[in-house]
């Protein structure tokens, strides 16, 4: 049979983000594969050192949409580890609530693009209908849907009251609902798993090779997870379970997030009762000793890393970021490897790409 | 003159080319605002398929580089055709334009121009996207036309005729065929959906893979009268099940006949609709799959029931 | 993970260094080798102690040197800190033990302009094919 190459990308229905693949296919299988990022490279590392510490929260926050949170977290954590600074426990369990809500948020919107890309438009109405309860509450607390500014250095700038911690427990348990229904879908729906069971497998070994994180490594078989291994922020207070799958295939890894995400709920109930009180932020001051750090977080989609090195100044004089859709990016050629066209989308959404994020 | 005349109205109006295209918008708003509210959404306002329609009408007509230009014009003009012709022996409440024996056969090969022409319209449009989703499309259609096709020869040899009207009154002297072949009826309710191309069968239009397969590349005027064909294919699948299988306009009770046959065509439509948004879209391979190995035998299965029932 | 042993480890592959660990924040150990140290250091992490998680490969210049970070992870973070010399920046690709390093030494590769001996897919990652500028993280005023 004769081989012919589809392209998808830098647009296609089936991509958020410009990415570009080139696909060698022969009848309806996939023989080889060949990536191209750096579609929204916007040289941001280089941006970094033109600007101040206080400056670069905003941009850090625009790394990416949907994980700006985690960004700005890691990279406070970094700066502020450099200048010494004690950061209340208010601060760090706000800080630590929008970490998860925000996770909760990005694996609904996954959930409802996944599902979309196998046909499933219902699900897809669905999840993103639950998203709005996400969103309408990191609203309340940060006056922002995706963008919340809500970390500067030295700690956090918003607060919560008596009031909202209740608008807001109310409005988790309506979500909570809604994912467990949602679970059940996910476990029994025959359709569901007949396009997401052994669809992008990767091994145990394939995914400790290619270093990656995440929920694609925890579906296949790997126990690792920064909020338990490397407590930060609030993480070390709380009490949750990490999740981990054997199968290796899109359809552990649906369940892997789906199970985070009830997870994250229970976690923001347990920040949400426990919180202390105190001040919001200490002073940081606006030039920092010459040192560096490495600072790290467990972003929706694994392990974000920032190396910060001040040279004295009021500008830092290297950030580096990895984020953690470059490692997955590394392992997609495999996954597609032999997988039929018609699963192509599937494999794509199923390692939760954020391409913004990749390209910096 | 007054033959005519009556002719003419009931090509045009009633229950012809008119009556179709009214029936076509209304039965794609009730779809679709079905399908929405069961997402948890609102649904479009009732003119949306009108306006969807002019406004495809007057948008720019182009094709790729390489496209045949004249096949490509005519393609949807001969599935039009196609459909409406079919539409001429498919009764309405009682009515049918036209009747003979065996015109069950010819509705049948009729309703399955469209898929042809679909495949022939990606194959001669030249984009990658096309391509594929033409031979997806033709894939599909051997996977659930034979079931769909063995689905129809019960109840024709049950009624002993071959032609639609004469099945559809035949269940007023007996029971509804629904009644005496269940699989029948759900075969040819599967093959509906795989031949008007809904999901869970939408897999030569798979948005998220292939653009929109065959029709990618076509727009404007053309790409109206697709659509306008495609939902009459619709509207025709479904008198065509509610005759075969429902009993046409008969219920037994003392209602008018088109009430009757109103409530059975909207309760079809209305399972189509459920039918779309319970399940996800299954894969070429799949639905092959479904198609022969499940598909196929339960329609032989039906049709030796049917013989060996109707020679005792 | 135990940051003694390593070290001991590392230091047979290379006894001329002292290798004085340095404690970093966040729960971070830089360990500083020369360039042609680092492949041997790797192997022995790799082979000896499954330490294959590598977080991130970070490249800096310094405007006397090129730095190269190799930031390693397992409950605790170990990085392997080795200076290059601005001219001819080279050094051994780690692709053959850590296959995930691929991605990240064809970044600092088009970034700094170091070349990795041995690398599989030399091209530009996040840059253009056609890039005909400078790398991009190198200080302007030391560009020759």
């Amino acid at each position: 049979m004769s081989r012919i190459t589809i392209p998808i990308g830098p647009q296609h229905p089936a991509l958020k983000e410009p990415l570009s693949f080139l696909l060698t296919v022969e009848g309806e299988r996939i023989v080889e594969s060949a990536l191209r990022i750096g579609y929204v490279h916007r040289g941001l590392e280089r941006i970094f050192q033109n600007r101040s510490y206080v400056q670069n929260v905003h941009v850090v926050e625009r790394i990416c949409g949907i994980c700006s949170h985690a960004h700005t977290t890691t990279y406070c954590q970094g700066v502020e580890a450099l200048l010494g600074l004690h950061i209340p426990p208010r601060a760090l369990y706000l800080r630590t609530l929008l970490c998860e809500l925000e996770r909760i948020h990005s694996h609904l919107l996954w959930l409802g693009v996944l599902a979309e890309h196998v046909g499933f438009t219902t699900i897809f109405m669905y999840a993103w209908r639950d998203r709005e309860i996400v969103l309408d509450i990191m609203e309340k607390l940060s006056g922002g849907r995706v963008a919340h500014a809500v970390n500067v250095i030295g700690g956090v700038r918003i607060d919560v009251d008596q009031e909202q911690v209740r608008l807001i427990l109310a409005r988790l348990d309506e979500l909570e609902r809604q994912i467990e229904s949602f679970l059940g879908v996910i476990q029994h729906e025959r359709t569901f798993r007949a396009r997401t069971r052994a669809v992008g497998y990767l091994s145990i070994e394939q995914v400790r090779s290619h270093c990656v994180v995440g929920p694609v490594a925890r579906a296949s078989g790997v126990d690792i997870d920064l909020r338990r291994d490397a407590p930060y922020a609030a993480y070390g207070q709380l009490d949750f379970r990490v999740i981990t799958a054997e199968e290796g295939d899109v359809w552990a890894r649906t369940m892997v997030r789906a199970l985070e995400t009830i997870e994250s709920v229970c976690m923001c109930r347990q920040l949400l009762a426990g919180l202390p009180d105190g001040p919001l932020a200490v002073r940081a001051p606006r030039r920092v000793p010459p040192s560096e750090a490495v600072s790290r977080c467990e972003a929706p989609r694994g392990e974000l890393i920032y190396y910060i090195r001040s040279d004295g100044s009021d500008r830092p004089a290297r950030v580096k970021v990895r984020t953690p859709t470059l490692t997955t990016l590394a392992t997609l050629p495999d996954q597609l490897r032999g997988v039929n066209t018609a699963d192509v989308p599937t494999v794509l959404s199923g390692v939760d790409l954020c391409i913004a994020c990749a390209d910096r | 003159m007054g033959d005519f005349s009556s002719a003419l109205f009931a090509l045009l109006i009633f229950p012809g080319f008119g009556f179709l295209c009214a029936c076509a918008l209304a039965f794609q708003w009730i779809d679709r605002w079905v399908t929405a509210r069961l997402q948890g959404r609102i649904g479009p306002p009732w003119f949306q398929p009108l306006a969807d329609f002019v406004k495809l009408m007057a948008k720019e007509d182009v094709l790729p580089i390489g496209a045949h230009e004249q096949a490509c014009a005519a393609l949807p003009m001969v599935s039009l055709a196609a459909v409406l012709t079919a539409a001429l022996y498919v009764p309405v409440g009682g009515l049918a334009t036209s009747a003979f024996e065996g015109d069950l056969i010819v509705v049948l090969f009729l309703l399955s121009i469209p898929a042809l022409a679909y495949f022939l319209a990606g194959w001669l449009s030249v984009s990658v996207f096309s391509v594929v989703g033409g031979s997806r499309a033709l894939l599909q259609y051997f996977a659930y036309e034979v079931p769909f096709l063995m689905a129809f020869a019960g109840p024709a040899m049950l009624s002993g005729s071959w032609s639609i009207s004469r099945i559809a009154t035949q269940q007023s002297q007996a029971v509804g065929m629904v009644l005496v072949q269940p699989v029948g009826f759900l075969l040819a309710f599967v093959g509906l959906i795989g031949k008007l191309k809904r999901s869970p069968f939408d897999i030569p239009k798979a948005k998220s893979e292939i653009g929109a397969g065959p029709l990618t590349e076509f727009s404007g005027r053309k790409l109206a009268l697709w659509h306008l064909s495609l939902h009459i294919k619709t509207v025709v699948g479904i008198f065509l099940l509610v005759d075969v299988f429902l009993s046409g306009s008969f219920t037994g009770l003392a209602v008018p006949t088109a009430l009757a046959f109103g409530v059975k065509v909207l309760f079809t439509l209305l399972a189509l609709s459920v039918a779309g948004v319970l399940y996800a879209r299954l894969r070429i391979d799949q639905l092959a799959s479904l198609g022969w190995k499940v598909l196929a035998p339960l329609a032989l299965a039906q049709m030796l029931a049917v013989i060996w029932i109707g020679a005792g | 993970m135990n940051i003694e042993l390593m070290l001991e480890s590392l230091r047979e592959t290379s006894p001329t260094e002292a290798l004085e660990p340095q404690a970093v924040p966040i729960d971070e150990t830089f360990v500083t080798l020369p360039p042609d140290c680092i492949h041997a250091a790797v192997q022995v992490l790799v082979e000896c102690f499954d330490l294959r998680h590598l977080s991130a490969i970070t490249g800096e210049d310094t405007g006397d040197e090129i730095v190269l970070l190799y930031h390693f992870w397992d409950r605790h973070g170990l990085t392997l800190r080795t200076p290059l010399p601005r001219q001819n920046a080279r050094i051994t690709t780690l692709t053959d033990l850590i296959p995930g390093a691929a991605f990240y030494e064809r970044e600092v590769s088009e970034m700094l302009g170091v070349a990795f001996d041995g690398h599989p897919n030399p091209r530009t990652l996040v840059l253009p094919d056609d890039w005909a500028g400078e790398p991009p993280l190198l200080r302007p005023e030391k560009r020759q």
